[in-house]
């Protein structure tokens, strides 16, 4: 029934496409935010939505709703399959992260289920350990994993996202087995097990990482990406140590709708939320924050999906 | 009448216990059930301990539910059915709540039905409350309600 | 003393204003079921844009401590808890305002909420580097044996049948595992989509407790003129401080386990009501008043859950950690400014750390005046005739349910407990342990797997949940915990058994 009804608006829709386009958005838009409220997605999903209700942008404010669980799959889920695709209901999107659950099955979504319409930053993933351990460079590490396999404990904020990624990219090109503690309470409580010792080394948000770094409780060994990163220009890559791994795991947060959302409220989107985040005042909070931005089209966020897609069904193809 | 209603309470917690024990043991992955099979085995044998207490007629707790009760309360149940079901999303949260609110009074109100004041009295009532309904979540908290007719 | 030099802060008008705002606006979200203090101060944090760091602070400040004490109103008088915290307060609070003593209790409540926040917050002004230590050692197989402690709690809270008290906690513990399992990621008990993702804690505390209510009402029928309608005794304000200050056990128990619960990271204020509560019942003299309306109860609920707000925040300011998600949205104002909780916080922005510290402490009695002053006024809704009663709770369950995530199926599935709740209620199962096992299963679960892979990678899951210090404390304490619950259904038993045979 409710396929039907929908359908039957998209008809409708398609019928006044030119007519829906000019009057969107009408009314409030609400963005659904697949982490708890306090995470990292969450916070600078706020931030770059709140210039949303000026003239210049939307002219509607956009509403922050979480529906957190399972490390994004319950929100995601909620999003592929009951939102309304009015272009009213926007949510972030985490790549690794959904894309590679959706290669390892038990959702109901994957890259066909959405349409991006902007990127607003990317985030790294780095390799962190406590202040006080032996570990100073990736080369202790992996020195220590050959030695102990399986004994190394390193935390992240769940199985499947860009923390779990990076590890499994270690792994690969060091040929160590290090156990991955996926962590309930996302990136904050894999963090806290790195500097309450609980357990030896962490991958987490550069962002994240970046602040506990500033505040003295540990040390960043390494950034899982192609370049240095802005924040941290004395920390080296993960290719300057010697292991290959790239940036497969960095985490590009963005805005996506629903598939079956008119094309034309997506091409108005698309157009506007790109100048949207672009804005100063946005960036200024980002920066103050600790949050590296990245600002990318519609069109470019198609492309890296689909690179995303190839890598990690390459990745995973072997677990 | 209340050693039935005991054996028929405790007994559909009984048949859940053991749903829940059979999905537990049988779905794959096992690791992602361990935590599922401990609860459900306590469970099981919890609800069957209080299922066998309720047959012999030993359940002293709970008074069950008396015939006018439950007259009294099925006109309220079946609105409040209806009500979340069907006429929130279907009609939009401020329309249905109005609806519902307004022959909840009727139907409860011990005023008499049959002065005009009463009736004044009871659509009053219903204003007020949804203004305020209105008031605090879409003006002040920005929650965005589903809205089908009017408001 | 620095806190003292930045007091003055406090008081320049536009901050004294914003912390007025802050406490009066929190107080109304706080009542309102279906908000809980996360949720109030998220939807705060968009008004901090505009503001000074340490001004935006003070709002949230304010607004975090007063939430928290507001939800004793909607616990106290509707019987709807608007946060997990305030479940202990509806057991004895709401019996007393059934009584008539609805004022009293909100005093009670509002003063005992003052103590114990005032308390908690000095332990973060004063003892913040010894806390931020106690706070880190928890580590997973600790808080599992927490979580142990707490299910030991179930059998005992509010149930006259132990059994059904243990089958209630159960029922709790398999509806936390439906939906999406945190870490694996699969799929568990979901037989309808509304449950894709798991139930709601703050939707199933709304419909657990509001819905049975609302039947209850339901089921007396058409009343004649208001034969039913609760009076409310005025109740004095000095009176209800006398008697605040002579159940000085019931405060301390609630002030001190509601600080050291508070500490701990993920655990916290959730449970810390309801431990408080159990604690101070097991050490009063008046055992079996509880849950009949004994203001003990109350007093130990919400001095425990304000005492919690404080001490919650340590790992946040000086680990940048936030321990719960209430101190991971104020993580969120923080960043917004520009600020780093730990070092860097009181290092380089001293005056917005103290005066957000401050504001908390005056915003507790800010919170306690308002309160009062609210208590004189809440009472009133107790004196709505019931049809009205029924249908505002109604009404406040499926706006409240809806505004938590925005979502259609947690009011289905608020609807679904709460009219199951109503027919189990009937056959002597309870609420409050369901609640129980709903918060502490996914605790217990998510920290022993977690455990359990550090432990197969590292020493072996024998030595890393059963040696260290802390390990034994707790399991002592959860099997002293047992060992008494035992031993109290033992004599009453003998008890009750003699009562028969004398009849």
């Amino acid at each position: 029934m409710r396929r039907i009804i929908a359908g039957a608006a998209l008809v409708l829709m398609g019928l006044t496409g030119a007519a829906v386009a000019e009057e969107y958005p009408e009314r409030p838009i609400m963005m659904m935010v697949s982490y708890g409220a306090g995470g990292a997605t969450d916070f600078q999903a706020r931030i770059v939505t709140m210039t949303s209700g000026n003239e210049d942008a939307l002219g509607m404010p956009i509403a922050i709703i979480n529906k957190p669980g399972a490390g994004g799959r319950v929100g995601w889920n909620w999003f592929a399959t009951q939102a309304d695709p009015d272009g009213y209901t926007l949510a972030a999107y985490n790549v690794p992260h959904f894309i590679a659950q959706s290669i390892k099955g038990g959702v109901e979504y994957s890259t066909d289920s959405f349409e991006p319409i902007a990127n607003w930053g990317a985030d790294p993933a780095v390799f962190v350990v406590g202040a006080d351990s032996e570990f100073n460079s990736m080369e202790d590490v992996v020195a220590y994993a050959k030695e102990n396999p399986g004994k190394l404990t390193v935390s992240g904020a769940g199985l499947f996202v860009g923390h779990h990624i990076a590890a499994l990219q270690i792994d690969k090109a060091a040929g160590t087995k290090m156990a991955y503690i996926p962590t309930k309470g996302g990136g904050a409580a894999a963090m806290k097990a790195v500097i309450a010792g609980e357990v030896m080394g962490g991958i987490n948000n550069l962002s994240d990482a970046f602040r506990a770094q500033e505040a003295g409780n540990v040390k960043i060994l390494g950034v899982a990406d192609l370049e240095r990163n802005a924040f941290l220009p004395d920390v080296p890559t993960m290719m300057e140590q010697g292991l290959d791994v790239d940036n497969s795991s960095v985490n590009f947060r963005g805005v996506m709708v629903p598939k079956g959302t008119p094309p034309e409220v997506i091409e108005k989107l698309a157009a506007a939320v790109p100048e949207m985040f672009a804005n100063d005042r946005v960036a200024k909070k980002m920066e103050a924050g600790g949050s590296p931005m990245h600002i990318m089209t519609r069109d470019e966020v198609i492309e890296m999906w689909g690179q995303r897609q190839q890598t990690l069904n390459e990745l995973l193809a072997g677990l | 009448m209340n050693r039935s209603q005991h054996i028929f309470g405790s007994g559909l917690v009984f048949a859940v216990g053991l749903w829940v024990t059979w999905v537990s043991y049988t779905q794959q992955p096992a690791e992602a059930f361990l935590f599922p099979r401990l609860i459900a085995s306590v469970f099981v044998v919890l609800a069957g301990w209080t299922f066998g207490k309720a047959v012999m007629g030993l359940s002293k707790v709970g008074n069950g539910v008396t015939r006018t009760m439950f007259i009294n309360m099925l006109p309220g149940l079946i609105i409040t059915l209806i009500y979340v079901f069907w006429a929130a999303k279907s009609l939009g949260f401020y329309t249905a709540t109005t609806i519902a609110f307004f022959i909840l009074l009727s139907i409860y109100d011990p005023a008499p039905h049959s002065e005009a004041k009463t009736w004044v009295k009871r659509g009053v009532i219903t204003a007020i409350f949804v203004a305020v309904m209105y008031g605090l979540f879409a003006m002040l908290l920005n929650v965005y309600t589903p809205r089908e007719i009017l408001f | 003393m620095d806190f003292i030099y930045y007091f003055g802060d406090v008081f320049t008008p536009l901050s004294f204003l914003l912390l007025l705002g802050g406490t009066i606006g929190g107080l109304i979200l706080g009542a309102t079921p279906g908000l809980s203090p996360t949720m109030a101060v998220a939807l705060l944090i968009p008004f901090t844009f505009q503001l000074e760091a340490a001004q935006g602070l003070i709002l949230l400040g304010a607004a975090y401590t007063s939430t928290v004490a507001g939800g004793a109103v909607s616990a106290i008088l509707l019987k709807i808890p608007g946060a997990p915290a305030n479940i202990a307060t509806t057991l004895d609070g709401h019996t007393m305002a059934k009584k008539g003593q609805g004022a009293r209790a909100l005093q009670l409540s509002f003063l005992a909420s003052a103590v114990g926040g005032i308390f908690g917050v000095l332990l973060l002004i004063f003892l913040t580097p010894v806390l931020a230590k106690w706070a880190l050692a928890f580590g997973p197989s600790h808080l599992f044996w927490l979580a142990i402690l707490g299910v030991t709690v179930i059998g005992t809270l509010d149930s006259a049948s132990v059994v059904k008290g243990l089958l209630s906690g159960c029922i709790g513990l398999w509806l936390a595992t439906i939906g999406f399992d945190d870490i694996m990621g699969a799929q568990r008990f979901i037989f309808h989509p509304a449950l894709g993702g798991g139930i709601n804690i703050i939707a199933a505390l709304i419909g657990l407790f509001a819905i049975p209510q609302v039947l209850t009402m339901f089921a007396k029928g058409r009343h004649n003129t208001g034969a039913e309608v609760i009076e409310v005794q005025r109740h004095s304000i000095l009176a209800a401080f006398r008697e605040l200050f002579s159940r000085t056990r019931a405060l301390s128990i609630g002030t001190l386990t509601g600080s050291i619960i508070g500490l701990i990271p993920g655990v916290g204020g959730q449970i810390a009501g309801l431990v408080a509560y159990d604690q101070t019942k097991k050490f009063s003299a008046e055992k079996d008043k509880f849950g009949t309306g004994h203001s003990e109860g109350v007093i130990a609920a919400e001095s425990a859950n304000n005492a919690m707000v404080g001490p919650s925040l340590v790992p946040l300011l000086t680990l940048s950690i936030p321990g719960s998600p209430t101190a991971a949205v104020l993580l969120g104002g923080l960043l917004i400014h520009g600020i780093f909780p730990g070092s860097d916080l009181f290092d380089n922005h001293p005056d917005v750390a103290w005066t957000f510290i401050n504001s908390m402490l005056i915003g507790q009695v800010l919170m306690c005046i308002f309160g009062l002053y609210v208590a004189g006024l809440a009472a009133r809704v107790a004196q709505v005739p019931q049809s009205v009663m029924a249908a505002i709770v109604l009404a406040l369950s499926v706006f409240g349910a809806y505004s938590v995530q925005g979502s259609m199926g947690d009011v289905y599935v608020m609807a679904c407990l709460g009219i199951g709740m109503f027919f189990l209620e009937r056959f002597g199962f309870s609420a409050a342990p369901l609640v129980l096992g709903l918060i502490l299963g996914p605790i217990a679960e998510a920290n022993f797997i977690q455990g359990g892979m550090i432990a197969d990678a590292t020493v072996g899951k024998a030595s890393y949940f059963l040696t260290g210090g802390l390990n034994l404390l707790l399991i002592a304490v959860v099997l002293a915990s047992i060992a008494y619950s035992v031993w109290m259904e033992l004599r009453h038993r003998r008890y009750t058994t003699k009562e028969e045979a004398q009849a």
